[in-house]
């Protein structure tokens, strides 16, 4: 008995660490947060209680609702596009082609290269007059753009250059894949089944968890975009590619603190909404964990 | 279960590694004062500012000891000022900001010392009184001007000889009229942007059109004022017909870059620039040009100028604290530093040192100053970064032609914060 309750002691002693840093870093930090975004707060001067002034003055101003909007769409491109393509990838790799190692390292080298090395990049192939994209568009004839200056093409454009991205989530059901049991694909092709029903009704039923699991955390990446947007336009031209984590930093800029913390509990109301109705739309059974159990 | 000598020591360990590096090894009885600093490393100013405090930590040796802690990001260094304010911390014994309708704020804070009481004599006369003027917000002089900017065009004068235009323009016509000669060229004449959070070489265009209709004063009037109608649909006409395909959603970088290349012939920016490597190596660097915009208004023989960088210092109850900043301020901005420092870097301080520029670019600056125009703020120093940013996302939708002059003006009438 004396023995249990040392070791409760200790137990409780090594979760005081990431108890105190996840009070100190998360916690205290939401709590203030929500405080401030109820504040008349310009950083240097007293705060004054503003009531519901600061989100009234968010939800109606248009380029708010506009850069919500962004976030929307930047979650569910993220979500749809870069999460099925990357499974496409993590389909074909599974079937270990020639190369498929060289190929797993290279699709997932862009991750370890820095967002600003791969903005400046991108800023340079959309350049209207020098840019390669407008090169090649002008060899087939096509009129040459300003892919990033133009309200239009600018959001496309910026989440089009993520694509280069997904070899992270490549990876992650890459190794879901490589761990189904080669018996189920046997069985099957004992059975008859093509290569595409295998990839239907084994492979993908099978990574399913892993797969809401990518969404989930992609999608929660889209809700919380700033940094290529922010190098590449700063959010604009005309606001097009704003997103609320560029509001937020701008209200910070001009010094709107109450108002920044506004649109930052905005941002993780809307974000944790999104993660919980990807959740609940795509479920949250793993049938790879039910199969081990 | 207890903790071993090993566990022990090792506990005794972290805490002083992490104590350590926040005790003072200051030698008693002499004042270190902190200055966290953006003039470091590349910096032009670097170089006579670290002469400078160490001339006069040797001077001051046991006695005030001023230590720069250095900040290579002006960006990251703004943000450490704001954070550190906001946090209830002054940022430093010294530092300095950017005065401007958002800075400003800065002044209700007490934080900050006020200069007022040892701001006096000849001390006081020793600096621009019109920046002293521009400093001092609420009866109160929280910062000092240290660097002011005037902020011209520059004419690439070899494109502009390559175009047929063999004067600088000195009335808007003339102005259309070269840049018509430089498209016919094949030259684009100006560099313009809609990027970044300010459109800085564009904003500056802007300020000059919008005092020249609507006088100095223009920016404390209505957004909605014809001045600035007038003034957007002279930047329309920029960006439709005289500038770079790249122009909308450009940054800084890339409307400098234009000019660097000789790829534009009418640029604008302030003195700094002139101390640019780059800029220094091109061909065309001796026949550069500054002139002020020709008055598209009635409003002429004004300058665009801003209050480039202002020095405050953390409030202190300490009295010998409070005098070493005073003793240092005083030799920093003393005549003869003032010089060094305005020799070394190109720039234009706000203290009257009595230097005289040798080099020709340089000296240009210094004629358009002493020409006797009056100044006005840029649109930025005066309305701050809310409508500056409002400025700058709503010309790339003027450009495009979404929106109209007097929508364009409404939009960013709404972010001003009167």
């Amino acid at each position: 008995m004396k023995r249990h309750n040392a070791n409760r002691y200790w137990i409780a002693l090594y979760l005081v660490p990431i108890v105190v840093l996840f009070g100190a870093f998360f916690v205290y930090p939401l709590f203030f947060n929500i405080y401030t975004s109820f504040m008349k707060w310009k950083g240097s001067s007293e705060m004054t209680w503003n009531n519901f002034a600061n989100y009234s003055k968010l939800f109606s101003d248009d380029t708010f609702l506009l850069a919500i909007k962004n976030n929307v769409i930047w979650a569910l491109s993220q979500g749809f596009i870069q999460v099925p393509l990357a499974a496409l990838i993590a389909l074909m790799l599974a079937r270990e082609p020639k190369g498929w190692r060289v190929m797993r390292t290279v699709y997932f080298l862009p991750n370890v290269i820095s967002t600003v090395a791969i903005a400046m990049v991108w800023v340079a192939l959309y350049n209207p007059q020098y840019g390669f994209i407008n090169a090649i568009l002008k060899l087939f004839g096509g009129e040459p753009r300003n892919w990033l200056g133009d309200p239009s093409t600018a959001l496309a454009a910026i989440i089009l250059t993520t694509v280069i991205y997904v070899g992270y989530f490549m990876i992650i059901i890459l190794a879901a894949v490589m761990d189904i049991p080669k018996e189920l694909y046997e069985a099957a092709q004992i059975d008859g089944a093509s290569t595409l029903q295998q990839e239907l009704r084994i492979t993908l039923p099978m990574v399913r968890g892993t797969m809401v699991t990518c969404m989930t955390l992609a999608m929660a990446y889209g809700m919380r975009h700033f940094e290529s947007t922010w190098l590449m336009t700063g959010g604009g031209p005309a606001y097009s590619t704003t997103t609320m984590g560029i509001m937020l930093y701008l209200k910070m800029d001009a010094l709107r603190y109450g108002e920044a913390s506004a649109a930052g509990i905005v941002l993780i109301v809307l974000g944790s909404v999104v993660i919980v109705a990807i959740r609940k739309i795509m479920g949250n059974k793993d049938p790879m964990a039910e199969a081990a159990q | 279960m207890r903790m071993t000598k090993i566990g022990r020591g090792f506990l005794v360990a972290a805490a002083l590694l992490f104590v350590l590096p926040f005790a003072g090894f200051a030698q008693s009885g002499e004042i270190v004062l902190k200055w966290p600093c953006i003039w470091v490393g590349k910096d032009s100013k670097a170089p006579a500012i670290a002469e400078i405090v160490d001339n006069f930590n040797k001077a001051n040796a046991g006695k005030i000891r001023v230590e720069i802690e250095p900040s290579n990001d002006y960006n990251a260094y703004e943000q450490k000022v704001r954070t550190a304010i906001m946090a209830g911390v002054a940022p430093g014994d010294i530092f300095t900001l950017k005065l401007n309708a958002s800075t400003k704020e800065f002044y209700s804070s007490n934080l900050l010392m006020d200069f007022s009481k040892d701001l006096t004599g000849e001390w006081k006369n020793s600096f621009d009184q019109g920046a002293l003027q521009q400093s001092i917000i609420g009866g109160k002089l929280k910062t000092l001007p240290i660097e002011t900017a005037v902020l011209p065009i520059w004419y690439n004068g070899d494109l502009l000889k390559k175009a047929g235009v063999s004067k600088i323009p000195q009335t808007i016509d003339e102005l259309w009229t070269a840049m018509d000669k430089l498209k016919a060229a094949g030259i684009y004449p100006s560099s313009q942007m809609s990027g970044d959070t300010n459109a800085w070489t564009s904003m500056i265009w802007f300020s000059w059109f919008a005092t020249s209709f609507g006088g100095p004063d223009v920016w404390d009037k209505p957004f909605t004022d014809k001045a600035f109608v007038e003034s957007a649909k002279l930047m329309k006409r920029l960006f439709n017909d005289y500038t770079t395909p790249d122009a909308i959603g450009a940054s800084a970088g890339v409307s400098g870059g234009h000019f660097l290349a000789g790829r534009t012939a009418i640029f604008s920016n302030g003195p700094w620039y002139a101390g640019r490597a780059d800029l220094r190596a091109t061909s065309f660097f001796p026949s550069i040009v500054i002139a002020p915009v020709p008055p598209a208004g009635p409003h002429k023989n004004i300058i665009i100028s801003r209050l480039q960088a202002n020095i405050a210092a953390g409030e202190t109850k300490d009295k010998a604290r409070h005098d070493a900043i005073i003793t240092f301020l005083k030799y920093l901005t003393s005549k003869n530093n003032m010089a060094k420092l305005a020799e070394s870097s190109g720039s234009m301080l706000a203290v009257n040192s009595g230097y005289v520029p040798t080099d020709p670019l340089q000296k240009q600056f210094y004629d358009l100053v002493g020409k006797g125009y009056q100044t006005a703020n840029d649109l930025e120093a005066a309305l701050g970064a809310e409508a500056t940013l409002e400025f700058t996302q709503q010309l790339s939708a003027l450009a495009l032609g979404k929106i109209t002059p007097e929508q364009f003006c409404s939009l960013v009438e709404k972010k001003i914060d009167r």
